[in-house]
């Protein structure tokens, strides 16, 4: 029973589940991405992203101020709170680093040396020393401290020098090098999809093997021909390179699509005395909007996301770095290690492209397949 | 909603002119310790308004706003502008722009084989007649100066291409003074000593060293430090330099006994904090972390000057945290061998302001300028010491000055793909288990198949 059409399968509750359980699965790294991205460096490597909406029994040291030791008898004597603001509340407390956590609160905890120490559980501390106290003693403390979070990673890359200069050089170069490649390969598409001349199949055989050349390969001898011919390290380079690295996938997704339109449509209009310019604005153009749509979005967050790119065919100046460069060379530190900066940085980058992507997105699915299956 | 974007706006151009005036030239010309001598008689010998020197090199984030200021004086003193781009790989970019004839003026290279390389392709200038002389001269341990900064061209003729700028020094253990002191542990000064402490510490119930080897993909690159180091405190430096040349073979019995004192370490369950089996999956940036738990999970880290800039951010550097000389064996007297390593200036599009700019790197005021800033030691014998940030940064580079031997990072010179590969791999398999002469062979097998 469960293979007629229109019947539901008595297993798509199991269907559900995994479905359910790879979502869940996919979104777990991103969600700790987000997590980390309110959080600095330190209480990153302290502790892990699913602990941090929890308070954390954590151990702390005070240095207890000598310059306010009083005589008591035979014994110098300090005294006063552990907590400066007065809030909080000691879980533990000890005398020595090795052992921060030897006596509960209320207690009074003999140190070396005979000196004591007895701490409340409110912060309130006596500690008692039989000899003169020459440097401030330390003392340590259990407490739990609450969640913390905070925007000041957003705030140092929103804020920090040139990022709006970045932000409209990631636009300058990700605008141009969407919109030339497409206008290339719609012409050169229609082309190998309808017009008939010698070699087509092996110019469409050429692109397709272009396909599978990786584009690092390129990198060197591009950047001397743009040197040579005067364009070097600029925009127009930029421009340029990223159009010729898109072409090829440009070229077969949207040949594949325009060869599935219907063949009377075309052919009625080329009898109507239609040329090939008005068969290919008139109608080949509207009707492939969809296959269109779907390459603008590939090659919107390719070259929105692109870092190497961008260093090899700009210059290597400030004013002229793209926000991904700007994120890698300038704000993550000297040696990378700021990890919060790179989580809030990916949200942050990700913004148009989540807008761009969700514009667009019904035709990047009706598109995809479109070119696809005949 | 429009007001608010305009005043938005406005803020962040506010902000970006405020950091740009903060960050502008902070020391007055004339005071100070700095040598401001120098500065004017090199003022008045060059004059290259309108001339603009392009440099790149590894100093992103803190440390390159550090070098615009250092640089900026350069600019003040002769008119030049200097353009400063720092990058995250700047090992491949470099090669890049050099190869397809966009490079800048100058590359500061954080690693001496690259520039080697490079020199070898006819990819950079000799440095002015003079200047090996000078560097000689000049430099605490010249001479070893002057051999890293020496290449062979493309021609295979020797020739000095690189004058060193920035040191780091990797003989240091960094410890809490505060734990050394409650638990009543000395520093020690030699080896055994340290040897001894490190039993102690065990006795006393505690766990002695952090050692973390992770460092994406560049993972290992730690452990070959160690192995440096006990190969200087075992051997003679010219055994040293006869390793990195490879005429002492990697599975030599004297390199296999100095991976082995390595191990003695880190292959202890009872040294390291977390196990021996932490260490090849520890992170070197999350490493040093123990020291500053409570109760801490570790006393001792071994790592270069620059580690402090992975300390959680309260730490004082010479309060929470202080550091050690990593000793040598009293045995074996082979004096205070210290290992470092440098970045390396190099011209790689010469012309007359670059030049200069290499003139100015002579200049004890171009070094002071970021002694002063904090983050950087040199070995330039003529700048005033008072000059360093604060006294950690003299007494490291007091070290520096007073090596006997003075050894640069073994990995750093050996060929990429065993420095910068087969090193740091077998290092880590070595960590995890495997046998060092096994792991030594391995080295020397992919070393020959290079030659």
């Amino acid at each position: 029973m469960d293979n007629i059409a229109g019947t539901k399968s008595s297993l798509s509750w199991a269907v559900n589940l995994s479905v359910i359980f790879l979502v869940v699965l996919w979104l777990v790294p991103t969600l700790g991405l987000l997590v980390s991205s309110f959080r600095d460096r330190d209480q990153i490597s302290a502790s892990g992203w699913w602990l941090s909406p929890f308070a954390v029994e954590q151990n702390f040291q005070a240095s207890l101020p000598a310059g306010e030791a009083r005589r008591d008898g035979d014994f110098f004597v300090i005294e006063g709170n552990l907590f400066s603001g007065g809030e909080g509340e000691i879980l533990r407390f000890g005398g020595t680093r090795s052992n921060p956590t030897a006596f509960a609160p209320g207690e009074t905890g003999d140190l070396r040396r005979d000196r004591s120490l007895t701490v409340e559980a409110n912060g309130d501390f006596i500690y008692r020393t039989p000899s003169e106290i020459s440097r401030d003693p330390n003392v340590y403390y259990a407490t739990a401290t609450p969640p913390d979070f905070s925007l000041d990673n957003y705030q140092t890359i929103l804020f920090s020098n040139n990022m709006d200069v970045a932000f409209i050089n990631t636009l300058t170069v990700t605008i141009p090098a969407t919109i030339i490649p497409i206008l290339i390969a719609a012409f050169a598409a229609y082309a190998l999809a309808w017009m008939d001349f010698a070699g087509r199949g092996f110019l469409i055989a050429m692109v397709v093997g272009l396909l599978v050349v990786p584009l690092q390969l390129a990198l060197v001898p591009l950047l001397q021909l743009h040197n040579k011919v005067g364009i070097g390290q600029s925009f127009l380079g930029i421009w340029m390179a990223h159009t010729g690295f898109g072409l090829p996938l440009a070229i077969y997704l949207l040949r594949n699509y325009m060869v599935g339109l219907p063949r009377d449509i075309i052919e009625s209009a080329k009898v109507d005395g239609a040329t090939d310019f008005q068969v290919f604005t008139k109608i080949v153009l509207p009707l492939s909007f969809p296959a269109l749509a779907s390459f603008a979005i590939f090659q919107f967050l390719w070259t929105w996301n692109d870092l190497l790119v961008a260093k090899v065919f700009l210059p290597s100046n400030s004013e002229s770095w793209v926000m991904t460069v700007k994120i890698a060379d300038d704000l993550l530190g000297s040696r990378g290690g700021d990890w919060g900066i790179l989580a809030s940085a990916a949200f942050i980058s990700i913004a148009v492209p989540l807008i761009v992507f969700f514009t667009m997105q019904r035709y990047l699915v009706r598109g995809l397949l479109a070119g696809s299956v005949k | 909603m429009k007001a608010r974007f305009y005043a938005g706006a406005a803020v962040i151009g506010l902000c970006a002119g405020m950091a740009q005036a903060d960050g502008h030239q902070p020391f007055a010309v004339g005071e100070g310790p700095l040598n401001w001598d120098s500065y004017n008689e090199f003022a008045e010998k060059y004059d290259l308004s309108g001339q603009t020197v392009e440099i790149t090199g590894p100093w992103t984030g803190d440390e390159k706003a550090k070098v615009d200021i250092a640089f900026s004086y350069f600019t003040s003193a002769t008119g030049a502008t200097v353009n400063y781009s720092g990058s995250d790989s700047f090992e491949q970019d470099i090669v890049i722009s050099a190869r397809s004839g966009s490079a800048p003026n100058i590359a500061v290279f954080p690693q001496p084989g690259l520039a080697a390389d490079m020199a070898s392709q006819g990819l950079l200038t000799p440095l002015a007649e003079g200047t090996a002389d000078w560097v000689r001269e000049n430099y605490a341990a010249g001479q070893s100066w002057v051999d890293l900064g020496t290449y062979a061209d493309q021609n295979g003729e020797d020739q000095m291409f690189g004058i060193f700028y920035r040191v780091d020094v990797k003989s240091l253990v960094w410890y809490s003074p505060i734990a050394f002191d409650e638990l009543g542990y000395d520093i020690p000064e030699t080896m055994e000593e340290l040897k001894e402490l490190t039993d102690l510490m065990v006795e006393d119930g505690e766990t002695p060293w952090c050692i973390g080897l992770g460092s994406g993909a560049a993972t290992g690159w730690p452990a070959t430090d160690w192995v440096e180091e006990m190969m200087l405190r075992t051997q003679p430096p010219e055994a040293y330099d006869a390793w990195v040349a490879n005429e002492m073979k990697f599975d030599d019995p004297a390199v296999v006994a100095a991976i082995e004192e390595f191990g003695a370490f880190a292959r202890n369950d009872d040294y390291v904090d977390g196990g021996a089996s932490a260490v090849a999956n520890t992170d070197f940036r999350d490493s040093p972390a123990g020291l500053f738990a409570i109760p801490p999970a570790c006393y001792m880290h071994r790592q270069a000057s620059f580690i402090p800039a992975f300390f959680p951010e309260d730490v004082v550097v010479g309060e929470d945290v202080d550091f050690f000389y990593f000793p040598a064996y009293e045995s074996k007297d082979l004096g205070k061998p210290v290992l470092g390593a440098g970045t390396v200036l190099a011209i790689t599009d010469p012309s007359d302001a670059a030049s200069a700019f290499i003139e100015w790197m002579k200049t004890p005021i171009a070094h002071e300028l970021w002694m002063a800033q904090g983050g950087f030691l040199t070995a330039h014998a003529g700048v005033n010491t008072e000059a360093y940030l604060d006294d950690n940064l003299k007494a490291q580079g007091d070290i520096l000055l007073n090596a006997t031997t003075f050894r640069f990072d073994a990995s750093d010179l050996m060929p990429g793909e065993i420095g910068a590969g087969a090193f740091w791999t077998g290092m880590v398999e070595y960590a995890t288990g495997a046998d060092a002469e096994e792991v030594a062979k391995g080295i020397q097998d992919r070393w020959d198949t290079i030659q």
